[in-house]
């Protein structure tokens, strides 16, 4: 974030908003925002090259409309980023639109909470509703702007919705990170530099441990990879403990115990380097504290037979992959994960992955862990007041870093426990649906019911929603056009998301939702700062009260239309704007570089322009090199080094299972559960039993299961297999929704946010979704 | 042809064997139209077949009633045809049992096939010259066309110049849409347990077993069981011809389930293996369908004709599950020998189990030809006229 | 003429039912069951945990044939079933009687009766709905993340599934039938 020198203390800075200074209020968005959305109906038919919003990849589609409906949605081969692929989910995109469960209208509770009724009321109703309730907490609370919380799920206008909690004022932005990434993205980032990008297309030998891109799909690895597995090119090596689509890609399936990689991992380290395999010239040259490292794994012995007993993968093979792994590297690698949220060892976990990646030299080089190059966006600032009563995190000493996104489970449980410091009293939630995704679905039921104040900006009546007060209707990915979006990588490129049709409808996008929101709540919220804020009467006394009010408004980000702010983020690309209005990708040289090699091979950049090494061997830590021992991190708590404790072994009573959670191909989390067109192809989760247990336990496949655990239980149709080991159980997470106006989500499947327990891992906070013993009754 | 007035069409003597065929003909017309009344509401979705399974009730319920027609026709055929003396009484009953039978099974038919007027128009404009279904139909279309000429040359007219060429003709074309028919089947190369040309070949053999019976029944309801000498002495000729083609049908059966299990090629003899494990195969077909009218026969030395009348029953009885089995065990091996989703148990032999309609419709159109049987049997003389002798 | 096939390097299939979506959207197959003119076959898993057979659960992506000797064009009544310029074997639904006939013949399970228009219907290659507005890939192809199939004329020998047949080995479904399928998979 760029920092404005500041006239008066409560500046703080300035949020980036890629808003131009100085350009005047664009009258036609006051109108757009203003008329009543219509249908267009004609004979028109037509292409608009968008972007897929149905998953975080965002890939490039194009879709075809006729008569303002939208017919189909085709991958757009220009991105390099989606490779010319839309997959189930992006395909089903326009199931999405048509949903006839759509939100259509802001509603306003009106019933005991959680009883699901609402009253459809006009949006400036809703806003005067949400402005009554808040300028009558702020006033309670004495303007400490910090009893309002914000969070969001992942998306492309996210940071519109961000921009308002930062002028808001409020320290909490609660977003997915503490529920997702966190813990690999700082872990690879605190020991390599950054978070990086495998190159897939290029590595000789992959481990992939509990990362299942042919089910989780990313881009472009699923695509680039799958492409090279069963002997063409690359080995993988997959660690599950299920037996994934990507474990059947795989050269080698390792099933292993359940929360006990950093074992896997330490073994495979401690062979490499007692054997001398890695890459000694690499080691030597740009590693800082390898001799501690190596004395450390070394006297611990995290020897493969040490590894066996508590991973339950053999030494052999642990020998084997290590080996292998050396002499493919440095196009090898140990892939860095996504959803890190496992166990309590997480952030150390990939640390140790981190280290024996860089041990092969696989970091900055083609087939390695890549950094790329970025496209910037020029961004524009708009001044962010400083509110002096508003207060800090809360659960900043719940973890030893807790950053910019937060750590949710903490922060609820807080509040829930009443450990708060001060109150908190109100939420604003964007396309996120914490009743599904965060565990122990009681807990934060319990919580949104303790707040005075739950609005939340989401397309569907999720089970969030069913919880919230008010509820502002967004409208859908393909009825908006979203802020222009630069990915970085290898092959960098700038996307954008153009509106193919127009909102059904009251719904909106959350850019209009937010200058709607901010019109009406930015006066009378700056009349309760003036109060509580001495500084400001002063400032007032000073100058007027305009030009003070001027630093406050809240209306002045969201005064431009998206497109038009598109059109300047973008403005030091010549002819980007354009492009990207009708081509929906742009990247320098575009027209020269991209070629179609094949029927379906398209080549994005040449290979010698292909970002595969940037750094310069000069890595992103404080040292520039290789960090192998973090010391900072030992003040708060956190071993220097990755290290094996006994804790990490969690014992599973007889009878009882490890529960584990996860994604699946042709479902998005709890966000595409009332698909109609997925769940024609998918009609619910079952739970993966092992098969030999099922058979004693007198389960056969269909059997309706009662899956529970201290903090709950949900009922799911058993799937025995031997995909599975005998002390775990795994169902595909999403599924089993209880809003009743999700007509096809409603009791479908097991719902796994209501059994699992919520604890937190120690760096950030990131919560342990892997750590639930569950007991399973036949219904 | 008999004049007759509306009073007496509907009047019959009152005998309690009687009352019970009148209401089970009622009962099954009743369900006949209740059932295309659904159909006709519904469509397809009143009927429980599947992608898996695109042939059900309706179908064998039609084979059912094509193969009682060739077969009748054939009988018919040795006395008025052929010349065999004895037989010529049977002629007009068994004609006009051939035509309301056939007449049945198209009724049947019309409602299982979705577009019978696209039928019409594009079997003659584009007609599927490879198509073993093109070629039973148009076959027999003429077929009813020449055995209603015959029948009026017979019963009518009392021509029996006419009516025998057209009986010949009948006859023919008869066998050829009839084993048609069989190769419907035998034709399926994605069907190994149906393939070949088994099916051509018995449906011949199965249809003059299925005439015989329906002789049987005919004549064991006109009289009351109590039949006149010449009757008798037909009825023991018949029966001995009987025993003897069900002894070559239990020969080619158990040739066939040989055949198919030998050497244990998986798709043929796992759903041979499948379908005789079955009672309808065992018991249906088998027992009723052949063995205890075999045995009838064999132990009496084809004299009991009531018994053969009563073994009859079963053998019709039997004779369905045949035709049900025919359809059933084609289609039982499952086509998507891998499951389409993971969360699906390994496909396996494909189910299916008749709906509703379908019942109403297959079994009701049993009440069609019982009806058009009573009606015949009214308003025509289906009994030799000795005038026709010279 | 063309005469188009489709190779699948279908080791490459994720088993991510993309073409399956795709297909429905394009050609608006209706969301009932058996309504499906595209499919991946997946296996159980052999073996015991932690042992499980890799190559047992292989996928299987498939659709209909195009056989070059088509059984369901042999059966059909009416020709309602009829190979089109291209190779391609299509269903003309205006003379489609619903004998279903053309089901039963069908040894790789292609077809399916369409309750909207009650007539038979199965994978088009996209002819009418991409192929006829100049596109030269299908739904399925173009949208599938690895992809897996390559469409296109094999009487070309130039065309990319020519030059792809002529490089590898591969195998066809159930080819002893002699119905010449034209859906090839590369070993
Ligand atoms: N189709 C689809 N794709 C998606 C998403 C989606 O919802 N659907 N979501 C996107 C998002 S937000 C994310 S974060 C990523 C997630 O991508 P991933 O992190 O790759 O996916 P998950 O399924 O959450 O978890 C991966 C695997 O971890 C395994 N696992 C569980 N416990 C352990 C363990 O102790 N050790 C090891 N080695 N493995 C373990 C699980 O069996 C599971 O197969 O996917 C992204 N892509
Ligand atoms: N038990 C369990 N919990 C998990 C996970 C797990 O695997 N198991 N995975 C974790 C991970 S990796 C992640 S990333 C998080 C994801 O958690 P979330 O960020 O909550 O993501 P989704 O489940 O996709 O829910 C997105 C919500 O946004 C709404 N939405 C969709 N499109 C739009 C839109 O255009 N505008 C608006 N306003 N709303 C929209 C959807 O209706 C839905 O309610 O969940 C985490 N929680
Ligand atoms: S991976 Fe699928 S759901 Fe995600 S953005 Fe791409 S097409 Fe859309
Ligand atoms: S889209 Fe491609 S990878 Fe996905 S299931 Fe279909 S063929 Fe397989
Ligand atoms: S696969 Fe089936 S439907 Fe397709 S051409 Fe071959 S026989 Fe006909
Ligand atoms: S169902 Fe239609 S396409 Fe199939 S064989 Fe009968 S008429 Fe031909
Ligand atoms: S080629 Fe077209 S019609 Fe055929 S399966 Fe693929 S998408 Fe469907
Ligand atoms: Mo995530």
């Amino acid at each position: 974030m760029k920092v404005e020198i500041s006239r008066r203390r409560f500046l703080q800075g300035s949020v980036a908003m890629s808003v131009v200074g100085g350009v005047s209020l664009s009258t036609s968005s006051m109108i757009a925002s203003a008329s009543a959305p219509a249908k267009k109906i004609g004979n028109d038919t037509k292409k608009v090259a968008t972007l897929c919003e149905m998953c975080v990849n965002k890939c490039a589609a194009i879709a075809h409309v006729r008569n303002g409906v939208v017919e189909k949605l085709d991958p757009n081969p220009l991105f390099p980023k989606s490779r010319n692929m839309l997959c189930a989910r992006g395909n089903s995109g326009i199931q999405a639109l048509y949903d006839p469960d759509r939100l259509k209208y802001p509603l306003i509770r009106d019933g005991e909470k959680g009883s699901g009724k609402f009253k459809r009321v006009t949006w400036d109703e809703a806003y005067a509703y949400i402005n009554e309730k808040l300028t009558k907490i702020l006033d309670e609370e004495k303007d400490n702007r910090s009893t309002v919380a914000f969070c969001a799920g992942e998306g492309m206008a996210e940071h519109t919705f961000k921009t308002f909690f930062t002028l808001f004022g409020s320290s909490h932005f609660l977003n997915h990170a503490s529920l997702c990434l966190a813990t690999t993205v700082s872990g690879y980032s605190l020991t390599i530099g950054g978070y990086g990008q495998a190159d897939l297309d290029n590595a000789k030998y992959v481990i992939m441990a509990g990362a299942n891109r042919a089910e989780a799909i990313v881009t472009p690895d699923t695509m680039d990879f799958f492409k090279r597995t069963n002997g063409r090119g690359a080995k993988l090596v997959c660690v599950d403990p299920r037996f994934t689509n990507t474990a059947a890609k795989s050269d080698k399936w390792l099933a292993i115990n359940v929360g006990t990689d950093l074992a896997f991992v330490l073994a495979l380290t401690y062979v490499a380097i007692k054997e001398e395999r890695y890459n000694k010239a690499f080691v030597e040259n740009y590693f800082n504290g390898f001799e501690t490292y190596k004395e450390h794994i070394l006297s611990n012995n995290y020897t493969p037979e040490w590894a066996e007993k508590i991973t339950g993968i053999k030494a052999k093979d642990i020998y084997e992959v290590a080996r292998e792994f050396m002499a493919a590297a440095p196009q090898a690698v140990y892939y860095q994960g996504r959803r890190t949220t496992w166990s309590k060892n997480d952030f150390q976990l990939r640390r140790a992955m981190a280290l024996f990646s860089a041990l092969g030299g696989g970091v900055d080089v083609k087939g390695g862990i890549c950094f790329g190059k970025s496209l910037p966006l020029v961004e524009h600032e708009v001044p962010a007041p400083m509110y002096a009563q508003a207060k800090p995190r809360i659960e900043s000493k719940e973890a030893a870093v807790v950053g910019g996104s937060g750590s949710w489970v903490a922060f609820r449980n807080m509040v829930l426990e009443g450990r708060n410091p001060y109150p908190i009293r109100a939420l604003f939630n964007y396309k996120h649906n914490p009743m599904h995704n965060m565990p122990n679905a009681k807990k934060t039921e319990e919580f949104l019911k303790k707040l005075d104040l739950v609005v939340t900006i989401d397309t569907m009546p999720s089970d969030t929603v069913m919880l919230s007060d008010v509820v502002l209707p967004e409208c859908n990915y393909l009825e908006r056009t979203d802020p222009v979006v630069s990915y970085g990588g290898i092959e960098p490129s700038i996307a954008q998301r153009n509106k193919v049709v127009e909102p059904m409808f009251e719904s909106k996008p959350v850019m209009e939702i937010m200058r709607g929101l901010s019109a009406k709540i930015s006066k009378p919220l700056f009349e309760i700062t003036k109060k509580y804020d001495e500084d400001v009467q002063s400032a007032i006394e000073d100058d007027d009260e305009e030009t003070v009010y001027a630093e406050f408004d809240l209306t002045k980000a969201f005064a431009h239309d998206q497109e038009e702010l598109n059109v300047h983020a973008v403005e030091k690309y010549e002819g980007a704007a354009e492009i990207l209005k009708e081509k929906g990708v742009f990247y320098p040289n575009m027209n020269e570089y991209f070629k179609k090699t094949g029927v379906n091979d398209y080549e994005y950049y040449p290979e010698h322009k292909r970002a595969y090494s940037v750094r310069n061997l000069k890595f992103n830590t404080p040292s520039g090199k290789i960090e192998c021992v973090l010391d900072s991190l030992t003040k708060k708590g956190i071993d220097a080094m990755p290290v094996w404790k006994k804790e990490y072994e969690m014992a599973i009573p007889e009878g009882k299972f490890r529960f584990i959670t996860g994604r699946h191909a042709q479902f998005t989390q709890s966000g595409t559960a009332n698909n109609r067109l997925l769940l024609n192809l998918v009609p619910e989760n079952y739970a993966w039993i092992n098969k030999r247990v099922a058979l004693k336990m007198g389960i056969q496949f269909g059997d309706k299961l009662e899956v529970s655990s201290p903090v709950g239980k949900t009922t799911i149709k058993a799937y025995p297999t031997e995909k599975i080991g005998p002390d775990t159980l795994f169902f595909v997470h999403g599924f089993g929704v209880s809003s009743s106006a999700l007509h096809l989500a409603h009791n479908n499947g097991g719902n796994d946010a209501k059994i699992l327990e919520d604890g937190i891992e120690p760096m950030h906070g990131s919560s342990c979704l892997h750590d639930t013993i569950v007991a399973i009754r036949k219904v | 042809m008999n004049a007759i007035s509306l009073k007496n069409l509907f009047s019959f003597e009152k005998t309690p064997l009687n009352l019970l065929m009148a209401f089970v003909t009622v009962a099954l017309v009743a369900a006949f139209f209740a059932g295309a009344v659904i159909y006709i509401l519904h469509g397809h979705h009143a009927y429980n077949v599947t992608r898996q399974h695109p042939w059900g009730l309706l179908i064998s319920m039609y084979v059912f009633f094509v193969v009682s027609s060739t077969g009748l026709c054939i009988i018919s055929s040795i006395g008025h045809v052929f010349g065999i003396k004895e037989f010529q009484q049977i002629g007009k009953r068994a004609i006009a049992g051939a035509i309301i039978t056939i007449s049945s099974g198209f009724a049947v038919i019309g409602l299982e096939i979705g577009h019978p007027v696209t039928m019409l128009i594009y079997n003659v404009l584009t007609p599927g010259l490879t198509s073993a279904i093109w070629w039973m139909g148009t076959l027999y279309g003429l077929y009813l066309t020449f055995i209603c000429l015959e029948f009026f040359f017979l019963a009518i007219k009392e021509n029996h110049t006419f009516s025998k060429i057209f009986g010949i003709c009948g006859l023919l074309v008869g066998l050829a849409a009839h084993s048609n028919l069989g190769a419907v089947f035998g034709f399926l190369i994605s069907r190994p347990s149906a393939n070949g040309v088994f099916y051509p070949v018995y449906f011949i053999l199965s249809a003059m077993i299925t005439g015989c019976y329906l002789i049987f029944l005919m004549y064991g309801f006109k009289y009351k069981m109590n039949f006149p000498e010449k009757v008798r002495v037909m009825l023991v000729k018949l029966s001995k011809i009987l025993g003897m083609l069900l002894a070559v049908l239990i020969f080619f059966e158990v040739w066939k389930i040989l055949t198919a299990l030998y050497g244990d090629m998986p798709e043929r003899a796992a759903t041979i293996m499948h379908a005789i494990k079955h009672p309808n195969f065992w018991f249906g077909e088998l027992t009723l369908g052949m063995l205890i009218p075999f045995v009838v026969i064999l132990v009496s030395n084809a004299q009991a004709i009531k018994a053969t009348v009563y073994a009859s029953i079963t053998g019709m009885v039997g004779i369905f599950f045949m035709r049900y089995g025919l359809v059933h065990d084609t289609l039982l091996y499952p086509m998507t020998t891998l499951k389409r989703a993971e969360y699906q148990l390994a496909p396996s032999f494909v189910d299916y189990f008749p709906s509703a309609t379908e019942f109403m419709i297959g079994f009701g159109g049993i009440g069609l030809s019982l009806i058009m049987y009573y009606f015949a049997d009214k308003i025509f003389n289906l009994d030799e006229s000795e005038e026709t002798h010279h | 003429m063309a005469r188009y096939g489709m190779a699948l390097n279908y080791k490459n299939c994720i088993n991510c039912r993309a073409c399956e979506s795709a297909c429905k959207e394009e050609n608006g197959v209706l969301l009932l069951p058996d309504h499906y003119r595209i499919w991946v076959g997946v296996k159980e898993a052999e073996g015991e945990y932690p042992n499980i057979s890799i190559a047992s659960q292989t996928y299987h992506p498939s659709q209909c044939q195009h056989c070059e000797n088509a059984p369901c064009q042999l059966v059909c009544p009416t020709n309602a079933t009829h190979y089109s310029p291209d190779g391609m074997v299509m269903v003309d639904p205006t003379r489609c009687i619903l004998c279903t006939y053309c089901i039963n013949a069908c040894p790789y399970d292609a077809r399916y009766v369409d309750q909207r228009t009650m007539t038979v219907d199965k994978c088009t290659f996209c002819s009418d709905t991409r192929l006829a507005n100049g596109e030269t890939t299908t739904a399925c192809q173009a949208t599938c993340p690895t992809k897996v199939r390559v469409f296109g004329d094999l009487d070309d020998p130039n065309s990319e599934i020519s030059q792809l047949l002529a490089k590898h080995e591969y195998r066809r479904v159930k080819e002893h039938l002699g119905t010449k399928p034209k859906l090839f998979y590369i070993l």
